[in-house]
């Protein structure tokens, strides 16, 4: 073994680790940390009245904040309390988890107890989702939902009055369920294979009824399953941005939405002052959840539960599963389905209009006009920067949780936590701290808008790209490495002749991840974008949203393409690791 | 109370037959072993016993009841798994008196009596509290085996319940098994793909294959007369001689086997229960089996030449291979260090004329 090879090995592997917490510190605990400093400064002093102004607020607390100084309007308004925006935030997310857990369970009961053909594609395409670009979703849903939209052209057809759901708390938790329905039914379902045949068994030989023994032996190892999905749920529901802005608009604002108007109307310290409360309340719940999952351990059944055949003899319960199909249909698939055919469409019939918009110059457009084509330009720009910074850090990163060292957890904690704070807060502290400018050694540094983009998409992107590497590397043999190195290889040898191209698919994989992130990211990216000219598809989708909705739903398939050709990456060559949860 | 009777049972799957018939009978507080190799048809029989599985057609019965359409919980059975099942979200003594809670402890027992009582029957007394995960295999076992027979089942099933331990706790636990099951006299039926723990074990065992049972007997007389070629084979170790009949008087039978005349006793025992069945007349093809510590080096009866090819040191004995044309012949003697040509020889009565 050479010299220079044993020192690298021996510094190289916590230098990198080093090198991308410094990133990390630039793309993210700076950003986030100056919106902590703004919060708490009031022309240039330490305050705390921003956060006095907005806890005493019925506006963003409701009754709870009238009665810190009037206690008896608790017993005044008696049951008519208001919510206020914190309180609506929490409703929501709390409706949504509720709709995705009873919109899951009977699929994770399906997908856990019956065979089908194409039982493994529907399972896979469970974790569809969650690479589906959320503004993507909200116009498939306003395709489907809106006023003209495909559910109201068939009402009117058949004589009934149009259905107005737009800026309804339904439309959001129902698109909420979209995302987090397939979520829980697959965790569930995990779980359910994971209890042994002979659990059940066991308790009906000792005298349990089918019910009984369901009740008392499998629910109770399924409902860690289910608390821990509708903990998810409840987290991204309550954090989510792109949804609740294009279904639900000012009137059904959430905390998110409202830190996006105050940074519109340049209302900087009530953004810091309600994105810093976010913060707080997302932390302790990500704590809460990861505390909650780390005491689950995964079971495998030695026989798994039995599988009924789905087609055959009539019964209840495979009418119960064509009814179900029938309802997922609806809310799984036709939004996507409307917002291909929108997308096709016109007044005239058939068209290819919609995307021959896409890709002209617009040469006649004002400077403050969205050119579509600037839009699609800058998404792959963005893309392939973030490829290039999301990647290296992501593998490295994986490198280095897998490798025992001093520090390493602190490591793997520092490198987890952007999971924790939304787009909205991260976007907003890349704004103020790096694009707004920021001075060292005396010298005023500022970033340009697209760097920052970069950034921010490098930022949500890396965890995915460690998590889809970390499991390939961790799976490699120790044996297989010892032999490379009883051959003579430097541990940088085998790590450049055997680790890595054991985890090359797994790097494609968070590749595809990453790439499909960047492009269908919105909610850091249109704070970052605000009057710039550095708009992306999802950005230009959002100002189409209102007028146009052709060029939208077309921007959303083309979303769409590149969304299921990562997926279909990410599943094939990365064993759908990352989708995990 | 507490005997059982299969009839014609058959299971078929989707494409695969199962059960292929099959007919047991089993005493009241009798142990009795299903043993095969994987595939044979055995747990699915346990399966088709407790209720699990429905047959395709045959009947159930216990303590002569059909038991058609009774389902699993009330039977009256109870169920060890290999993979011992416990419920993990239950404490070890919530598992045990899970059953107390559709049938009443017996002997007017509360259910923290009795669960008690069956700790300590199974050896773990004050383990109660503790989680399942927290016990060794062996223990979970136990456990599972406390379970089961909290609610005094008529019927003990057990599925493999010993093959995830390691050899030797095999053999302490199965000691304890057959101690406990012949306190309570419960009807015990244990499936095992291991034929040296069915010989140990049972007071009678049926060997199964391809979804037939081929012999039901006691240990002593599987062991010491195989009626077919696979039980011959599959318990214990055996030389099996194939050839053609030439002669055939009342107590002997003169097989010609690649040119040499073996003379082997004519008594054939049957598949069923019943003690004997005809020889082969001459002309007939017959198979008959040697075990190899019948085989004695330089024996004039039946002598036969073959060649040393490798010995086993075993410590009591060594195993030898040796070849014999193109057979493959093992014996066993005590004295080690037998090289080359050796002459090999058996008593008549030590063979066995197999169907």
């Amino acid at each position: 073994m050479d010299r220079s090879g044993r020192l690298l090995e021996r510094v190289g592997v916590p230098l990198a680790a080093v090198a991308t917490l410094g990133l990390l510190v630039v793309m993210f605990f700076y950003p986030v940390g100056t919106v902590l400093a703004e919060s708490v400064r009031v022309d240039g002093r330490f305050s705390l009245e921003i956060f006095r102004e907005i806890l005493a607020s019925e506006f963003y607390f409701g009754t709870a904040a009238v009665a810190l100084s009037d206690p008896a309007v608790l017993v005044r308004a008696f049951p008519d309390y208001r919510l206020g925006l914190f309180g609506f935030t929490a409703w929501q997310a709390l409706l949504s988890t509720v709709a995705s857990v009873v919109l899951g369970l009977p699929g994770a009961w399906i997908l856990a107890r019956f065979e089908f053909p194409g039982r493994r594609t529907v399972r896979s395409l469970t974790a569809l989702p969650f690479v589906m670009p959320t503004i993507m979703v909200a116009i498939g849903f306003l395709a489907t939902f809106g006023r003209e939209g495909v559910v109201n052209q068939v009402l009117l057809a058949v004589g009934l009055p149009r259905l107005e759901l737009l800026g309804t708390l339904q439309i959001i938790v129902l698109a909420h369920a979209f995302y987090d329905a397939p979520l829980i039914a697959r965790i569930t379902a995990a779980a359910w294979e994971g209890v042994d045949a002979g659990m059940p068994e066991t308790a009906r030989s000792l005298g349990a009824s089918r019910l009984r023994a369901f009740r008392d032996v499998t629910l109770p190892q399924l409902l860690p399953a289910i608390l821990t999905g509708a903990l998810l749920t409840f987290i991204f529901s309550f954090m989510s941005f792109a949804i609740v802005l294009a279904l639900g608009g000012l009137q059904k604002a959430t905390i998110e939405v409202w830190v996006f108007h105050s940074v519109e109307q340049l209302e900087y310290g009530t953004a810091a002052g309600l994105a810093v409360l976010e913060i707080v309340f997302s932390l302790a719940l990500t704590y809460a959840y990861l505390q909650y999952e780390a005491r689950q351990r995964a079971s495998s059944a030695a026989r798994p539960p039995a599988r009924k055949r789905l087609f055959g003899r009539l019964s209840a319960d495979r009418l119960a599963v064509f009814a179900y199909g029938a309802v997922a249909l609806v809310v799984f698939v036709v939004p996507i389905a409307s917002m291909v055919l929108a997308s096709l469409t016109g007044p005239e019939g058939f068209t290819l209009r919609n995307y021959a918009f896409l890709v002209e110059r617009q040469a006649e457009a004002y400077d403050f006009q969205v050119k579509p084509l600037t839009a699609v330009q800058n998404s792959l720009l963005f893309g392939v920067g973030t490829l290039a910074l999301a990647v290296p850090m992501g593998v490295l990163l994986a490198v280095v949780s897998t490798r025992g060292f001093r520090g390493r957890k602190l490591v793997d904690t520092l490198a987890m936590a952007p999971f924790a704070v939304s787009g909205v807060v991260v976007g907003l502290g890349l704004l103020r701290g790096l694009v707004f400018g920021f001075e060292a050694f005396g010298y005023r540094f500022t970033v340009s808008g697209a760097l920052a983009i970069v950034g921010a998409h490098a930022v949500g992107a890396y965890p995915f790209v460690t998590r889809t590497v970390a499991p390939a590397l961790a799976g490699i043999d120790d044996s297989m490495l010892e032999s490379a190195r009883s051959l003579g290889a430097s541990r940088t040898r085998v790590l450049l002749d055997v680790e890595l191209p054991i985890v090359v698919p797994g790097i494609l994989a968070g590749m595809a991840f990453a790439f499909a992130l960047s492009i269908g990211e919105f909610d850091s990216t249109v704070i970052l974008a605000t009057g710039g000219s550095e708009y992306t598809m999802p950005v230009a989708m959002n100002r189409f949203r209102g007028r146009r909705l052709g060029p939208a739903t077309a921007m959303g398939c083309v979303l769409l393409a590149v969304t299921a050709v990562s997926f279909v990456l990410i599943d094939r060559l990365g064993d759908g690791r990352g989708l995990n949860g | 109370m507490g005997s059982l009777e299969l009839e014609g049972v058959e299971k078929s799957f989707a494409d695969t037959v199962a059960l292929d018939g099959v007919t047991l009978s089993i005493e009241e507080g009798e142990f009795f072993t299903l043993v095969g190799p994987s595939g044979c048809g055995k747990t699915t029989t346990l399966r088709t016993i407790a209720g699990l599985e429905p047959p395709t057609s045959g009947t159930v019965r216990f303590d002569g009841a059909d038991m058609t359409g009774v389902p699993v919980e009330e039977r009256d059975v109870g169920i060890v798994f290999q993979n011992y099942a416990l419920f993990p979200h239950m404490t070890v003594a919530e598992n045990v008196a899970y059953g107390l809670k559709f049938a009443d402890p017996p002997d007017g027992q509360t259910s923290d009596e009795r669960v008690a009582e069956l700790l300590d029957l199974v050896d773990l007394p004050g383990a109660g509290e503790r989680d399942p995960d927290e016990l060794s295999g062996g223990q979970q076992q136990r456990v599972a085996l406390a379970r089961a027979l909290a609610p005094e089942p008529e019927i003990l099933l057990l599925d493999e319940p010993m093959s995830a331990l390691d050899a030797r706790l095999r053999e302490t636990l199965r000691r304890q098994v057959k101690t406990i099951q012949s306190e309570l006299d419960v009807t015990t039926v244990y499936v095992t793909h291991d034929q040296e723990e069915a010989l140990a074990i049972s007071d009678r065992l049926a060997v199964m294959n391809g979804g037939r049972v081929e012999q039901v007997g006691t240990p002593q007389a599987i062991y010491e007369r195989p009626a077919t070629e696979f039980v011959a084979s599959f318990v214990g170790e055996n030389n099996l001689f194939s050839g053609t009949v030439t002669d055939r008087d009342g107590q002997a039978v003169t097989v010609d086997v690649g040119g040499v005349e073996f003379q082997v006793a004519a008594e054939r025992a049957a598949t069923g229960e019943s003690s004997t069945a005809d020889p082969p007349a001459v002309g007939e093809s017959a198979t008959f089996s040697v075990r190899p510590t019948a085989l004695s080096v330089g024996g004039s009866t039946n002598g036969f030449e073959v060649v040393v090819e490798t010995g086993e040191y075993l410590g009591e004995t060594t195993r030898y291979y040796a070849g014999w044309g193109d057979r493959t012949v093992v014996f066993r003697t005590p004295e080690p260090g037998h090289e080359g040509r050796v002459s090999l020889g058996f008593d008549p009565a030590e063979a066995r004329l197999l169907v």
